[in-house]
């Protein structure tokens, strides 16, 4: 118990590496909490419109759910090619960690593809972000919102993934390195999950 | 020290892909079964939670780092957000139930 507490004060009295991690890794979940509450205020304010509203459309009558769960598999299967090529990159295998890295970049891209035909179909149909003719005209104003958010989002990760493939042939970008992009792209999936349950399916 | 922490076998996380796919069908069946709303928000928060804890814990790889940023990170993240929650929605119900009488 005393030893417990001793290793605690070395930690916190001045300790170098309290959470026993790189400044990378604790700088990089820093920004994923923060930008997971402004997804969360998103979600939490979506979910008070839908209280409020008396007219929200039934989602499914909207958008072809298949569809949207086909996104999520590819989004899913993109998570876990990054985290193989973050193992690739802890035991040195530098062939795979590009194999892996590439193939999640094509699952991004593909994701965004899905995405822009989602985006295209919804837009036809007559949904704007003032106004559409299901329901509730605020739910036109957060699918574009909450879906363009995420989209930025993929958008973000995929140029980033892209450049530190490219760092990452040329022998520059090191195993710290495609391990906070895999972060980040594990973030995206995370969000996804709550997007997909309380947009999608709820 | 992160990347020694981190490396796993990649089979592992392709045996957590298998469990997230699995939840996703098991809600989308989920999604076409008659049931009572309230059972079936209960049922499908809870498969969300399920799998955003695997990808947090397995392929963050948070489940392996020290108490202190495991306990920093998701205790901080879920108290502010049930904080947004529960201020937000008995706000709207109250409203709701105002301009619907």
């Amino acid at each position: 118990m005393a030893e417990a507490a001793a290793t605690t004060q070395d930690r916190w009295g001045g300790g170098v590496c309290p959470f026993d991690a790189g400044w990378q890794k604790v700088m990089m979940w820093m920004f994923i909490v923060t930008d997971g509450l402004l997804f969360g205020a998103f979600l939490a304010s979506y979910g008070y419109m839908r209280f409020m509203s008396n007219s929200w459309p039934n989602q499914s009558e909207v958008f072809s759910i298949p569809f949207i769960a086909a996104m999520t598999f590819v989004l899913i299967t993109s998570s876990a090619t990054m985290a193989s090529a973050v193992a690739a990159a802890n035991h040195g295998d530098k062939a795979t960690v590009g194999k892996y890295l590439l193939m999640t970049i094509v699952g991004g891209a593909l994701f965004l593809g899905m995405q822009a035909y989602e985006w295209t179909h919804f837009i036809q149909e007559g949904g704007r972000l003032w106004a559409n003719p299901w329901g509730d005209p605020m739910f036109g104003a957060y699918f574009f919102l909450i879906t363009g958010f995420h989209g930025t989002h993929v958008l973000s990760g995929v140029i980033i993934l892209a450049i530190l493939w490219l760092r990452w042939n040329k022998g520059v970008a090191t195993s710290t390195g495609v391990e906070m992009g895999g972060l980040y792209w594990h973030f995206v999936d995370l969000v996804w999950v709550f997007v997909f349950t309380c947009f999608y399916l709820l | 020290m992160s990347s020694e922490k981190t490396a796993q076998n990649p089979t592992s996380y392709w045996k957590i892909w298998g469990m997230l796919l699995a939840l996703t069908i098991v809600m989308l069946f989920l999604d076409q079964a008659p049931m009572p709303q309230t059972m079936f928000v209960i049922i499908m928060v809870s498969a969300m939670l399920t799998k955003a804890s695997l990808i947090a814990a397995y392929f963050m790889h948070l489940k392996q780092e020290h108490p202190f940023l495991q306990a920093t990170f998701v205790v901080g993240l879920v108290v502010n957000a049930s904080f947004m929650f529960a201020l937000f929605i008995p706000d709207a119900v109250r409203i709701y139930h105002m301009v619907n009488g």
